[in-house]
């Protein structure tokens, strides 16, 4: 599954793929999203994240999604969600890079499935302890709604995706 | 079979999400409204004995503009990046405080004291 590549090889397609990863997140800033409970997002360009953990080293993932997050919240000038999306992130690739060890890639799905439930879940230990408010709980079940949904669809978004980008792998 | 396991897993965690979301959204509204930033309290607020007024709240990031009408309240404006405090319009239910997260700030409706004291009596 993981080839042996040159290191600059594979130094360049993580770069690329941190560069599709923003774009895709820039992207999805400009659309106006109907649900105004915070946290509830698609997270598209969580489909570039289960990609990665499916495809590459532990450590490169995590390098990578340090960078789009980063660099996602340097170009949407919104500095406090860099706290909030590094600890959904943070809990979201332990949990998933965990999974991989169980999950085949047949059932991706259910990896990102968990992934955004658990991003989601980091980002709400990230707002309690900002706001010191327990009655945030309440946004929990939404939240976790929110994140299957959207875990589903990015994941099916990765499954199809997959046998497209093999090309890649075999060059 | 690890898989089957977990695939239930994922749609308990599903279920329970959705039926906790019914429950929060039918959790009854009151009158004493909690206006906090950071942890601190800034406003106690009885909405039943508010007047029509906006007024502004300096948090510790940025500003938010406050509407109370006719025993409700929202966030009119603010200088956030999101805006998703203004667009969670008034506040309606006692679960679902609203938020600004960038500033760190919560509506949220409170036990009342006064309420609690009436019913002690």
């Amino acid at each position: 599954m993981r080839s042996k590549k040159p290191d600059a090889k594979r130094l360049a397609l993580l770069g690329i793929l941190t560069a599709v990863a923003l774009i895709i997140f820039i992207v999805e800033l400009q659309i106006p999203n109907p649900f105004p409970i915070p946290g509830v997002k698609l997270g598209l360009a969580n489909i570039v994240t289960v990609y990665a953990v499916y495809r590459y080293r532990p450590s490169e993932v995590a390098v990578m999604t340090g960078v789009r997050i980063l660099l996602g919240s340097v170009f949407s000038g919104n500095i406090m969600a860099l706290l909030y999306s590094a600890c959904g992130s943070l809990l979201c690739l332990l949990g998933m890079l965990l999974l991989r060890r169980v999950i085949d890639e047949k059932h991706l799905w259910l990896a990102s499935v968990f992934g955004a439930v658990l991003h989601n879940t980091g980002q709400m230990a990230a707002a309690l302890l900002v706001t010191q408010t327990p009655s945030l709980l309440f946004y929990y079940p939404f939240l976790l709604v929110s994140g299957c949904l959207a875990g589903l669809f990015t994941g099916l978004c990765t499954q199809l995706i997959l046998p497209r980008i093999k090309a890649i792998d075999q060059t | 079979m690890k898989i089957k396991v977990l695939i239930i897993v994922a749609a308990l965690i599903f279920v329970c999400g959705v039926a906790g979301s019914i429950w929060a959204l039918n959790a009854p509204r009151k009158n004493r409204v909690e206006i906090k930033s950071g942890g601190r309290v800034l406003y106690t607020l009885d909405l039943s004995r508010e007047g029509n007024r906006t007024f502004t709240v300096s948090a510790d990031k940025g500003v938010n503009v406050i509407e109370i009408r006719d025993g409700r309240i929202r966030v009119q404006s603010a200088d956030c990046a999101d805006q998703t405090c203004v667009r969670m319009g008034w506040l309606d239910s006692a679960a679902m405080p609203i938020v600004c997260l960038p500033h760190g700030l919560v509506i949220a409706y409170t036990d009342a004291d006064s309420e609690v004291d009436a019913l002690a009596q």
